[in-house]
């Protein structure tokens, strides 16, 4: 369906990405990586906002510059940030969105109404955006991205201002969109997308590290992941001595979980790996410690 | 069209509104009105017609007999007025050729008095009449001269005037005054397109607008359309203001010199000679001109710089340079002699092509350009 070909990224002598190749089906994808390792320049170049310093990007084999408006009608986007005009209400500025999108004002008005519900807006619509909270300037990007029901769904960080009964709401939102589409998240919090997504997509150092399900990339870490109790005194000797996953205080002691990848200490009690602790793991270079 | 629309709609705010009336209000009390409320201006007020409604578009020999048989009749008039009075019979002054041959830079207390009197007294209007005749009298005496210092060309062009025998006859304070006016409606219409269309391409840019609009279904083809609706917003604000300011201008007046030839305007010499109605559409078609040509440095800049201030502050020089060397020479003078024929055709022509290269440039920029914010 959507295929990443051989494709790198520069910005004069910065390389942000280098030889990226994925293919996207129809599911939910996860792009999840630490802030600054090239997931929106990554959502920028699927989206057409920029275009690849090498590689190409095909849709059903086609280069998607070369599609065009044709690309671009089967894409609905939320960028990190986006733009409005502050005093239009979320009606106006959705009916602007649509007639860009090439939806009919009639067509629109009616989607629009039923969009603003779905995001909890409902009552709103025609409150100017001036007065709006982050979280529900988030949620009119949400809306617009889904005018032309798109079958290509791209949400850079779209969960950033959302409180958590808000979260919950996008992912049942996603969930149901993804059944029929393709939907790729990018996002750094694991949450968001550990519970939903068909597929992680991670990349490290400019490259792909995983393209691949929760539960295989998990297994990459099945067997060296631990908990153990330790003094508060032995913390920071620990901490040096391995990768912390987390650390919970608990009558005076410290629960830690890690991960060791030798024989285990008599003590440790090991766990199921969790995405999260991939993430950490993976990304430790801009974290501390060692295996 | 539904997107044509809703851009130009963006461009309309009440903030520009209200931004357009400050400009103009402030330009039309500063520089505009003065030409309005004050027409015809000093002796003029007396002047300004003299002649065209009897003898018509132009003035012949013929004519010019009559012109001076009537200055005589007024001179007599005068004369009677002079010995009708005593004091002017003391003073001396008792016919109008010894009040002109007196020396007025030496007067006497009477003779000044009396000055005075015929001037700024009752008899006005006949002494400031006979003033103006006798200009036009002198004028129309030099009809035929030309001046030692003037180019191959402008020597031509007034042999070919004289040729033809289109003389400045008619006094120049029409044209005068419409060419400052012009000039000052050409300054008012300039600021207000460039303060109203500046930052139509920029403030989409600086909101962080462009990834969702480049990212829909009329994409990075959204840019011509800003462009469209920048080019129409100025075509309306041109044509609402020109309609206001023009319309103002018809208080003054001026409808019967519509069709005198502008070659028949006193020091008034050009390159062509079209009517005094057709000047005003050549001046009306140079402001739209203008107009454009700014809108496209605007719009051009707008897409480049990073903030309102630097668009301000880069366009600064460009305006006030066309505002020191280029108004003048390009809209009220634009066909006078005094200008190289070629100046007006090659200005416009350069900016013109200047304009189209900045265009096809920015279009095919922003087709390939990364959108990072």
């Amino acid at each position: 369906m959507l295929v990443v070909k051989d494709v790198s990224k520069r910005y004069g002598d910065f390389t942000a990405l280098q030889q990226i190749n994925l293919e996207f089906n129809t599911g939910l994808y996860g792009l999840l990586a630490p802030n600054g390792a090239g997931k929106t320049t990554l959502i920028k170049m699927l989206a057409t906002l920029i275009a690849p310093s090498e590689g190409e990007i095909y849709y059903n084999g086609k280069n998607i510059i070369d599609m065009d408006e044709q690309y671009r009608e089967l894409l609905g986007f939320l960028p990190q940030q986006f733009g409005y005009y502050k005093n239009y209400s979320p009606k106006q500025y959705m009916l602007y969105l649509a007639a860009l999108k090439g939806i009919g004002k009639k067509e629109a008005l009616k989607k629009i109404d039923d969009l603003l519900e779905k995001v909890a807006l409902g009552d709103v619509v025609n409150k100017k955006m001036k007065k709006f909270s982050g979280g529900m300037i988030q949620r009119v990007g949400i809306a617009q991205a889904l005018l032309n029901d798109p079958k290509i769904l791209i949400l850079d960080e779209p969960t950033a201002g959302l409180d958590p009964k808000e979260r919950a709401r996008f992912r049942h939102l996603l969930t149901e969109l993804a059944r029929d589409r393709l939907v790729i998240i990018s996002t750094h919090i694991v949450s968001d997308i550990e519970s939903i997504a068909n597929e992680i997509i991670m990349i490290k150092n400019k490259q792909l590290l995983y393209k691949d399900s929760v539960e295989d990339i998990c297994s990459t870490l099945r067997g060296n992941v631990f908990e153990t109790t330790i003094d508060f005194d032995l913390l920071e000797a620990f901490r040096k001595k391995y990768v912390l996953l987390s650390e919970k205080q608990e009558y005076g002691k410290m629960i830690v979980r890690f991960i060791h990848k030798g024989v285990p200490e008599a003590g440790w009690k090991p766990v199921a790996p969790q995405l999260e602790d991939v993430f950490l793991y993976e990304y430790r270079d801009e974290i501390e410690g060692e295996v | 069209m539904r997107i044509l629309l809703n851009e130009v709609k963006k461009i309309f705010t009440w903030k520009t509104m209200l931004l357009l009336l400050f400009i103009n209000s402030l330009v039309y009390f500063l520089l505009i009105e003065f030409y309005i409320e004050y027409f015809p201006n000093g002796s003029g007020i007396y002047s300004y017609n003299i002649g065209l409604e009897k003898y018509g578009v132009t003035m012949d020999d013929d004519e010019f007999i009559d012109f001076k048989k009537v200055y005589d009749e007024i001179v007599d008039e005068a004369t009677r007025y002079m010995q009708s009075r005593e004091e002017f019979v003391a003073a001396g002054l008792d016919t109008y050729e010894l009040f002109q041959a007196y020396d007025w830079g030496n007067p006497s207390q009477e003779a000044s008095a009396l000055r005075d009197d015929v001037f700024f007294g009752k008899k006005t209007e006949l002494f400031w009449d006979l003033q103006e005749r006798e200009r036009l009298i002198e004028f129309y005496n030099f009809r035929k001269s030309i001046p030692e210092v003037l180019t191959d060309n402008q020597r031509d062009r007034l042999n070919e005037l004289i040729a033809e025998e289109k003389f400045g006859v008619y006094t120049e304070i029409v044209i005068r005054n419409f060419k400052s006016y012009i000039t000052n409606v050409g300054i008012a219409i300039l600021f207000s397109v460039v303060l109203v269309i500046s930052p139509t391409i920029l403030r989409d840019r600086s909101r962080g607008l462009l990834q969702l609009q480049y990212t829909s279904k009329k994409g990075r083809n959204l840019f011509k359309t800003k462009l469209l609706a920048g080019y129409t917003a100025t075509f309306i604000i041109i044509t609402g203001l020109l309609t206001v300011y023009l319309g103002l201008y018809s208080l003054n007046n001026t409808s019967m010199f519509f069709k005198v030839r502008i070659n028949t305007f006193i020091a008034n010499e050009s390159w062509y000679d079209p009517t005094f109605f057709q000047f005003i559409m050549l001046c009306v078609a140079a402001i739209y001109l203008i107009g454009f040509i700014f809108v496209t440095l605007s719009m051009s800049f707008s897409n480049v710089v990073p903030n309102m201030v630097s668009l301000i502050g880069i366009q600064i020089p460009f305006v006030v340079g066309f505002l020191i060397f280029g108004l003048n020479r390009l809209l009220p003078n634009m066909i006078l002699i005094w200008i190289p024929k070629w100046l007006t055709p090659f200005s416009y022509g350069g900016m013109v092509i200047v304009c189209i290269i900045f265009i096809y440039y920015l279009i095919k920029r922003e087709k390939k350009i990364d959108i990072l914010t």
